[in-house]
């Protein structure tokens, strides 16, 4: 597969993208293959195929961004999106784009070399996983009332040129295989489960179609004997690895470089600042082989970044993409992210995590006299300026005197960003990143992203439950 | 831009599916012209025109009673790109099961936008010049209505004319255009130490149809204004009131419970509720596919056919669910026009308004709290377990009182929210596919302090 395009049309759009003025212009071309197969009633469902091919050209002046997107990639289109994009400056042509070099980046994903397509592989093994995930779901317990699933690949290639001479191109590969299962106990019991990430089917060897569906299974059945969660102010112990979710509410958005350089982030201008517990130490990482949130270069074509957000408690930097990196007087930190060409790209997280502290599991969950162990989330979410997120329980459980004791339905746990990270008061030594399958929204934008975290202890977390002590 | 270049598009997927062997198939394009801007202080930052254009196709292989299926959607219609991926597409179709119940719908009806008015000439005739100084106004408005409104998150004006063209095998051809205008307002404001940040927005098929932006400025920031102060009340149980906005949110809950797809698979705390009164006497829901002007209105779904209007709660007993044609067959029902881009989704859903507006529902209200914004999105749709965080005010003696942040909300849509809607406000809109007025509840657990 080869859609690369011909440098001197993209060194040809960056010089009229910069016709009337700016200080940078870029261009981003795209040419994304997905393909999906749905399993519902032990039947292959549905089957679908995305194309999503087109090109984005970007002009800078300032703080001002002119944007305009294609699906045509005929020079006379290009051409003509870049003079819409130029409509936003006005300072008259200053800067000669730079002559086009080809950079070559270190590939961060991990492909089989025998796959087909960049790992996107054969839909007949897609089938070959989701039949493996029906009959486990559905033999493992009698409760078991429904097993659905969806196996999805994508190839996204995409190539930048920017006004300062760079010329980048990128191939990334996605997978995903999920379970959803429905078991019927007192109440309904619906469970969801994925993993995958930015690598090619043989990642299916190690993580099996079988423990994927056991995982999805076991949830379902603990979610049809759960009862009410619990309302109210307790110490509540967040589980190793999808626990990331609230590293990435409570402070990762709030470190995005856009809410800072515009100050409506409670982290403004605060970098070097006590802003959690001396326990907390949090990093994105763009730089991990073959995680969901991983990147080889982002959407600008800045090599994915190992990026310490907080070190023991102190706010460290923010997360920039080259515009915010540029006006905040640093540089990107290869966060500039786009769902698709026909977005401006934006500053995102990759995969934000929280190393190994030295408690054990057993330790944390036996301090705890009364309050509720979140294993599990299905998601969160933030207000930046005010600091309030919240994340929602997909597994949870009540621990009563010191034991894990009864599941309990799904809840949000709400709380402020800085004033929880101040009350991390215990980190377990077994961190992990969480199976990949976590989608984040920021301005309508939908990115894949990567989260992860050690078991950790809240000392007081309002869990929004409706039983009233 | 005209009708013929989407539905000639449409026309050559369905050849090229037809071509690669399917033996139905079924294509829909759109052509969309998008513009959008955004302004933050005194300054437009954001600039953003262009037009996208996608083809989507529905291919189904093999014999009537025992069809296999797969869709597409591509942006690359260049070329031979097109004729490509429909092969691919059908080869895909291959892989999955045969299906009693897959294939296009049976009956055909009228596909004619008729008097819908979807389609508004102000939004092709409006200058960007204007647009521009809509999203200026708005800043400028917003900062103006109070000095503790110092910043912003950008004002948006945004518009969109599209143009979509449908054929199918059966011999369907339509193509209808619609047009959508928007402003949404989103102010910082600096409540001592803290920041504070709301937004409002407006929607509609016509820029006539939008609030003025003075109007949408002014309501954003005094969103903010009405929370400074807020702090987090004690864990009690209490009527919730939903403002208009928030309100509609718990709509989406209802739709999702209502959505055959999750029904049929009994993900829905509503999968084997229908003849039966769930929800007090003022709960009347409506999909209407056919309201005039309205942001979910269009003449037909995506698989061709015609929308209408279904009564899916009337006064708390639960109707119907809402079906495509594929749904409809696998449970015995008839399609209600909800096919939407593969699955099932609105067309105007909405709450029945009452005839009260939201501040006397407010003093009708002892003690309780008025919900003005929602975080977090997860309902447990298969129990019906609803939990948000929310910030609002709290009234007292009908009056608002205290506002108040950092606690969440909870109850069961079986057994606490849908019987529990004891009051409807007058305050609807359509602003968006799904909409309601402000209601209340009459008990949820706050958790809280």
């Amino acid at each position: 597969m080869s859609h690369e395009f011909d440098p001197s049309l993209l060194q040809k759009t960056l010089a009229a993208a910069l016709e009337r003025g700016g200080v940078y212009a870029d261009v981003f071309v795209e040419h994304r293959i997905s393909q999906s197969i749905r399993l519902q009633d032990s039947k292959m469902h549905e089957a679908s195929v995305g194309v999503t091919s087109g090109a984005g050209v970007r002009v800078v002046e300032g703080d001002r961004q002119g944007y305009a997107y294609t699906d045509d990639l005929s020079e006379a289109a290009l051409l003509d999106a870049a003079c819409v994009a130029s409509l936003i400056a006005r300072n008259g042509a200053r800067v000669d784009a730079a002559d086009l070099r080809v950079v070559k980046v270190e590939p961060r994903y991990r492909v089989d070399e025998r796959a087909s397509d960049h790992g996107l592989g054969d839909l007949s093994a897609y089938v070959a996983f989701l039949q493996r995930v029906d009959a486990t779901g559905r033999s493992y317990d009698k409760r078991i009332d429904t097993v659905n699933g969806a196996m999805i690949g994508e190839v996204q290639h995409v190539q930048i040129a920017t006004s300062e001479g760079k010329l980048v191109s990128d191939t990334r590969p996605m997978i995903v295989l999920s379970a959803q299962i429905v078991a019927r106990g007192q109440v309904r019991g619906f469970a969801s489960y994925a993993d995958g990430g930015r690598t090619s089917l043989g990642f299916y060897e190690k993580k099996t179609p079988e423990s994927i569906a056991i995982e999805a299974a076991r949830i379902a059945v603990m979610n049809a004997e759960a009862r009410e969660a619990p309302a109210g102010e307790m110490p509540v112990v967040v589980g190793a690895g999808s626990g990331g979710v609230l590293l990435h509410e409570a402070v990762g958005h709030g470190l995005e470089g856009d809410f800072n350089r515009e100050g409506t982030s409670l982290y403004s201008g605060r970098v070097g600042e006590r802003v959690a517990s001396e326990l907390v130490t949090i990093f994105d990482d763009g730089d991990i082989d073959g995680e969901r949130g991983s990147l080889s270069v982002d959407d600008e074509g800045t090599p994915g970044q190992h990026k310490i957000l907080i070190e023991r408690g102190v706010l460290r930097g923010y997360m920039l993409d080259s515009l915010n990196g540029r006006l905040m007087g640093g540089s990107s930190t290869g966060s500039g992210r786009r769902q698709n060409f026909r977005f401006l790209p934006i500053p995102r997280m990759c995969n934000t995590y929280m190393p190994p502290g030295d408690s054990t599991l057993d330790e944390i969950i036996g301090s705890v006299e009364r309050g509720v162990y979140a294993k599990s989330f299905a998601g969160g979410q933030v207000d930046i300026s005010r600091g309030d997120f919240v994340f929602m329980i997909s597994e949870g459980y009540l621990i009563e005197h010191g034991k894990i004791t009864a599941p309990i339905r799904g809840a949000t746990l709400i709380g402020n960003g800085p004033a929880i990270m101040e009350k991390v008061v215990a980190v377990g030594s077994d961190a992990r990143l969480a199976n990949g399958q976590y989608t984040c929204g920021k301005n309508g934008q939908m990115v894949p992203v990567g989260v992860g975290m050690p078991t950790v202890k809240i000392s007081s977390l309002t869990v929004g439950g409706s039983a009233l002590q | 831009m005209s009708n013929d270049a989407a539905l000639e598009i449409a026309e050559r997927g369905l050849r090229s599916a037809l071509a690669a062997g399917a033996s139905q198939a079924e294509a829909t394009c759109t052509i969309a012209r998008r513009f959008s801007v955004r302004a933050r202080d005194v300054e437009i930052d954001k600039l953003e025109q262009s037009t996208g254009r996608g083809l989507s196709l529905r291919v189904f292989v093999g014999e009537k009673g025992k069809l296999r299926r797969a869709a597409l959607a591509t942006t690359d219609l260049t070329g031979d790109g097109i004729e490509l991926i429909a092969k691919r597409v059908v080869e895909a179709a291959h892989h999955v099961g045969p299906d009693p119940f897959a294939g296009l719908p049976d009956v055909g009806g009228s596909l004619d936008a008729g008097d819908l008015q979807i389609e508004a000439d102000d939004v092709a005739s409006r200058s960007n010049d204007e647009k521009i100084q809509d999203a200026l106004t708005l800043e400028r408005e917003a900062r103006a209505f109070d000095e503790h409104i110092d910043n912003s998150n950008g004002s948006y004006v945004a518009d969109s004319q599209v143009t979509l063209g449908f054929a199918n095998s059966s011999g369907a051809r339509a193509s209808y255009r619609s047009t959508n205008a928007s402003l949404v307002s989103s102010p910082v404001g600096r409540d001592g130490d803290a920041k504070r940040t709301a937004s409002y927005g407006t929607a509609a098929r016509s820029w006539a149809g939008c609030e003025l932006p003075a109007k949408v400025a002014r309501r954003a920031s005094s969103r903010i204004m009405a929370m400074f102060g807020a702090a987090p009340i004690p864990t009690q149980s209490l009527p919730v009131i939903f403002e208009r906005d928030v309100a509609s949110a718990v709509l989406s809950d209802i739709f999702a419970a209502v959505n055959a797809a999750n029904v049929a698979i009994q993900n829905s705390y509503l999968a084997d509720k229908v003849g039966e009164k769930v929800g007090s006497d003022l709960v009347t829901i409506v999909d209407d596919g056919r309201l005039q002007r309205g942001m979910g209105t269009s003449p037909f779904d995506s698989e061709g056919v015609p929308t209408r209007r279904t009564v899916v709660f009337a006064g708390g007993v639960l109707k119907t669910h809402l079906f495509d044609t594929y749904y409809a067959r696998k449970l015995g029902a008839k399609s209600t026009g909800n096919a939407a881009g593969g699955g099932i989704g609105p067309n105007n859903f909405y709450l029945e308004p009452g005839s009260i507006g939201l501040e006397e529902l407010i003093a009708q209200t002892k003690r309780g709290l008025l919900v003005l914004s929602i975080i977090g999105f997860a309902t447990e749709c298969a129990t019906g377990t609803y939990s948000r965080g929310v910030s609002g005010v709290l009234i007292e003696n009908g009056e608002l009182a205290k506002a108040v942040d950092g606690v969440t909300i909870a109850s069961n849509f079986l057994t606490g929210i849908l019987p529990g809607i004891d009051a409807v406000a007058s305050d609807l809109r359509f602003d968006s596919g799904i909409t309601a007025p402000s209601f209340r509840v009459a008990e949820m657990t706050i958790s809280g302090e």
